[in-house]
């Protein structure tokens, strides 16, 4: 069983924050939902939600038992896990919205994505733990980039360009804090600016206008378009104090799409106001504060790196979804962590938070 | 542990905090941007998503005669409108509505694709294509309720009701000059939609009811109005005459009773009709009134006594001024006469000589105690002002001129006016157009009362000049316009048109203005005929009309016969109730009539009865003439066969024509009928127009 001694080295800040991001979603998610719930039960999406996120908090307390550095053995393994999941999404996954990111199990809907991003964060941690210092030529960091780059292209195939985005994200925070070279690194911005033409060329055609339309939404106001105005005019409207829970004329009646799952920051700034969705990205700096502090903390580079990972997807996610929500940053389908529906999202993201207390709890070399 | 490395990597793990901060704040700014400063924006934005407005038009108010006869109704009608959000399938939405609605499927579907909340699709539709479009309830198209305005009896009144557009607006007539009594104010029903168009039940749906507009009486007297428009159209018919006006007017009071010009326009199909056809010449039009005039200057005359009835002229057939030597219209003039004959025999020597007398500045305070050179105030759209030469440009030839009704231009409203003010000894009064209006409860919203304006003569004078003109009708020019049992004053007026370059040779304005009784006055009336063809002068053509419309309208408002020999009035017969003829043959009806006492006169030769003056179930002294008319009812619903009139004479097409209810216009210079359009044998609606060429 757990160590007294662990316990009390607990992280009760990301504790409370996360069960506070977690329960405000939980009531967002049902102000959202509850006038078109698929099924009778008005709540549907809030049970399930709620229910997914009770077992995550079970496990992850059960998980604290083992070191986290157990993890780094399994790096290659889950790496390999990784690449057969996104294939076999490629082949026998659920298409929609235009995308293939789902495998049906049972009533579980698992989109592997998800899941693929903590992979990417454990299996990278292990290949840089290794190197960290010794990022100083192009030489030294190609390994790291094929090794990161096979899953981000299987990921862009499916396709979806937020995630492998949030690889990329990933990807820099980490070899930023492994210690790259500073030189090599705005070396490698100034190419992938150069090289964003070509990039270019190979997106898909709603993920050009999707990308364009967001300096302008006005240009395509019922297509593309549409996503950020109404997401605008919901946060807008919302004003200083918000139109009450349950109360969001633009969530509600079906102006703004996906509202529980990623426009829901824009149901906060609707129903609580500019006070409330400030709280809530109070929230996420709280969270993202001690994602970095736990990394300072770490008892060694492996687990500097994971938090680091961590705190770098995380980041990624409230910027783009938040941003996004509130038009300036494209519309790429990341969801805000630990608030938007989605029990993959929702489970990794848990996850992630477990192994930062399990970094945190073993900051300190423990006497046995 | 403390490696090399390790420093680097406490050190990035600070600046990916500062850079993770930097991001949080941004984004708060992001949204403290869209919160606060544009946020009100932002909220119109979502209620405008959110609210349509689907507009609900008030009921117009009701034009009635003075009796309350309907002149003009609103009947309730159909619109269709689109809320293009709503709409599923554009395409096929469009194709049905377009079937039923006989539209362009095209245009359509392209209005109905375009980014707008609320668009109209076809306004006032018919009740089957209302119910063939409720039947299929297409998404995102409505129908709301609408009024047509209807005009109960067509032709009758045109100029004086005007018409409306689509949205319900007054276009012309009471009905733009009283549009703010009867239009009302539109209400609306204003609902709350999801973004798929749904309704949102106990949401905001609140119907603001329209208010009705209110009702009109009008001074007009629906039957007098159907006489006058009965003699317009034949003299219309019997002189060829480009134009005519009758006006009918109660002195006393200013109200007008009937006013009718022709050519005319149906109101109900307004668009169908040329422009031109809208104009109401009546207070529109200037024209040089001639003879007419001279009742005006004989007042003045009188008025200032420059000149007594009983004065001697001789008039040798003209008269010097200003070296320009003016004519009488009668050949070697009228020789030895008083004042009196000079008015009878409407001598232009003895006008001009008073004229003269008189002096200008006299004379200019006449002229603007009549109301000349400005407008009479009715209410009534499009009012001319007439032309009076400026008083400190005025020659004595032009005094001289003026005196008898030349060099000086009016319109016909201000010199029905001016006799009016004869007619009511001395006063004259602002012709009005509507008595009364009336909310829907019958509350009085406005009433009218007689409004002096000025007092032009005493009431000696104005007496003396009645006395005079009666004996123009008696013993002068106006004798035709004399009917039996009748006191009738009037003038007679031959006016030569004026074109660019001087008068027109052939182009004459016959016209007559008098009243009847000329004792006590009840009626005065303008007669105007605009270029007769063939003969001309105002005591020829217009005093007839005058005389026959007078005789009809006296018998109508029942005014005692008096024969100014014995000044006995005749016993009044007891009143009897006007039996229907309308529909029995013309030999029955007169038996019915004479039956029930009174003296049937045939006003047409048809078989059958169309109309009948009394209306059926009026209250009349028995042995008044009842006019029966055996003319299918003028431009009545529905459509003629147009007739051949190929090789006809132009009379024989314009009766031919007449009797099936439609006019005739002729173009060219021969006498034979050699093309008409349209051709015989097609469907047009009845009161059309036909063009015939002569060769």
């Amino acid at each position: 069983m757990l160590d007294r001694r662990l316990l009390r080295n607990l992280d009760f800040i990301t504790i409370f924050v996360t069960c506070m991001i977690v329960a405000v979603s939980l009531i967002i998610i049902g102000s959202a939902t509850h006038v078109n719930s698929p099924s009778e039960d008005r709540y549907w999406y809030v049970q399930r939600q709620g229910m997914f996120a009770l077992v995550n908090i079970v496990l992850i307390f059960a998980s604290l038992h083992f070191d986290y550095k157990s993890l780094s053995r399994y790096g290659n393994a889950l790496y390999a896990v990784n690449l057969v999941m996104l294939l076999a999404v490629m082949f026998i996954g659920q298409s929609a919205l235009g995308a293939q990111r789902w495998i049906q199990i049972g009533s579980l809907s698992l989109q592997p994505s998800e899941f693929s991003k903590l992979i990417m964060i454990i299996a990278l941690a292990n290949v840089l733990d290794t190197r960290t210092g010794k990022l100083n030529t192009f030489k030294d960091v190609l390994p790291i980039f094929i090794y990161v780059g096979i899953p981000f292209l299987l990921v862009l195939r499916q396709p979806d360009l937020g995630t492998s985005l949030v690889f990329m994200a990933i990807l820099v925070g980490m070899i930023f804090v492994a210690g790259i070279n500073t030189r090599l690194l705005m070396t490698m911005f100034g190419a992938a600016i150069a090289l964003m033409p070509i990039f270019w060329h190979f997106l898909k055609d709603y993920q050009k206008k999707r990308l364009t339309v967001f300096i302008d939404p006005n240009i395509d106001p019922l297509g593309s378009g549409y996503h950020i105005i109404q997401s605008k005019i919901a946060i807008g409207s919302g004003m200083i104090f918000g139109k009450g829970l349950f109360s969001g004329t633009q969530s509600q009646l079906n102006f703004l799409p996906e509202n529980h799952t990623d426009f829901i920051f824009a149901v906060i700034g609707e129903e609580l106001g500019f006070v409330g969705a400030a709280i809530v990205l109070l929230l996420y700096l709280v969270l993202l504060y001690r994602g970095i502090k736990i990394a300072g903390a770490a008892r060694e580079n492996f687990g500097t790196l994971l938090a680091t990972g961590i705190t770098s997807m995380l980041t990624f996610h409230v910027l783009v979804n938040v941003g996004m929500t509130a038009g300036i940053m494209p519309v790429t389908g990341i969801p805000l962590p630990l608030m938007s529906y989605g029990v993959s999202s929702l489970t990794t993201n848990l996850i992630s938070i477990g192994i930062l207390l399990n970094i945190y709890m073993r900051r300190q070399k423990i006497m046995f | 542990m403390a490696s090399a490395a390790h420093v680097i990597i406490r050190k990035r793990v600070v600046i990916l905090f500062l850079f993770v901060a930097v991001i949080m704040f941004g984004l708060g700014c992001r949204l403290m941007y869209i919160q606060f400063f544009k946020s009100s924006w932002l909220a119109e934005n979502a209620i405008d998503q959110r609210i349509r407005d689907i507009p609900v038009e008030a009921k117009r108010g009701i034009i009635y005669d003075r009796h309350g006869r309907e002149l003009a109704v609103s009947v309730s009608t159909e619109s269709v409108y689109a809320i293009p959000a709503e709409i599923r399938d554009a395409d096929e939405t469009a194709a049905k509505l377009a079937a039923i609605l006989s539209l362009d499927g095209d245009k359509l579907a392209a209005k109905l694709k375009k980014r707008q909340a609320f668009t109209w699709i076809k306004r006032k539709i018919d009740v089957e294509s209302a119910l063939a479009i409720k039947k299929l309830s297409l998404p995102g198209i409505g129908l709301t309720q609408e009024n047509r305005r209807y005009y109960p009896k067509d032709n009758l009144a045109a100029h004086i009701l005007g018409f409306t557009g689509i949205d319900s607006q007054g276009l012309d007539g009471v009905e733009m000059t009283f549009d703010s009594y009867l239009k009302g104010r539109a209400g609306s029903i204003v609902v709350e939609y999801d973004a798929r168009g749904r309704e949102i039940p106990y949401a905001t749906h609140r119907f603001v009811p329209p208010v009705e507009g209110h009702n009109i009486y009008l001074t007009i007297d629906t039957v007098i109005q159907q006489i006058i428009e009965r003699d317009l159209d034949r003299v219309m018919k019997d002189t060829q005459a480009k134009a005519a006006t009758i006006i009918v007017m109660n002195p006393h009071t200013g109200e007008i009773l009937a006013l009718a010009n022709r050519p005319d326009y149906n109101p109900n199909q307004f668009a169908d009709f040329s422009p031109k056809l809208w104009r109401n010449n009546a207070v529109s039009n200037t024209y040089e009134p001639g003879s007419t005039f001279k009742v005006l200057t004989t007042t003045a005359v009188l008025g200032d006594k420059v000149v007594k009835l009983d004065d001697r002229f001789f008039d040798p057939g003209g008269i010097e001024v200003q070296g320009r030597t003016i004519h009488c219209w009668k050949h070697g003039g009228h020789g030895s006469q008083t004042f009196r004959e000079v008015v009878e025999n409407s001598c232009n020597t003895g006008f001009v000589t008073v004229g003269l007398k008189l002096g200008r500045d006299p004379f200019y305070r006449y002229l603007e105690a009549f109301g000349l050179g400005r407008q009479s105030n009715i209410d009534l759209p499009g009012e001319a002002k007439g032309i009076v030469i400026n008083k400190n440009q005025v020659k004595p030839i032009n005094i001289a001129t003026i005196s008898m009704g030349q060099g000086i231009a009016v319109t016909p409203i201000q010199l029905i006016t001016a006799v009016s003010a004869v007619a009511n000894d001395g006063l004259r009064t602002r012709p009005q157009i509507v008595r009364e209006v009336k909310d829907r409860a019958g509350n009085t919203i406005r009433g009218f009362e007689t409004d002096v304006v000025e007092k032009v003569v005493d009431a000696a004078t104005a007496k003396e000049v009645k006395e005079v003109l009666e004996s123009v009708v008696k013993n002068g020019t106006g004798k035709n316009a004399y009917v039996e049992g009748y006191r009738i004053a009037g003038k007679t007026g031959t006016a030569q048109k004026v074109g660019a370059g001087g008068y027109m040779p052939g182009k004459y304005v016959a016209s007559f203005a008098g009243f009847a009784p000329a004792d006590n006055p009840q009626v005065a009336m303008l007669v105007i005929i605009d270029e007769p063809v063939g003969i001309y002068y105002g005591g020829q053509i217009a005093a007839p009309v005058f005389g026959a419309a007078i005789k009809d309208i006296m018998e109508y408002l029942n005014v005692t016969q008096r024969l100014e020999e014995n000044g006995d009035p005749e016993q009044v017969d007891p009143h009897v109730i006007v039996p229907s003829v309308i529909n029995l043959e013309v030999s029955e009806a007169m038996k019915v009539l004479q039956k029930a006492g009174f003296n049937p006169r045939i006003e047409e030769s048809g078989e059958r009865v169309a109309d009948q003056i009394p209306k059926p179930g009026s209250r009349i002294p028995k042995g008044t003439h009842v006019l029966v008319y055996t003319l299918t009812p003028r431009y009545g619903i529905g459509s003629v066969t147009v007739p051949d009139c190929i090789g006809l004479t132009l009379r024989e097409a314009s009766d031919i024509l007449g009797q099936v209810g439609l006019s005739i216009s002729p173009v060219g210079p021969g006498s034979k009928v050699a093309k008409q359009d349209p051709l015989s044998g097609s469907k047009i609606p009845s009161g059309s127009m036909i063009t015939v060429f002569l060769e």
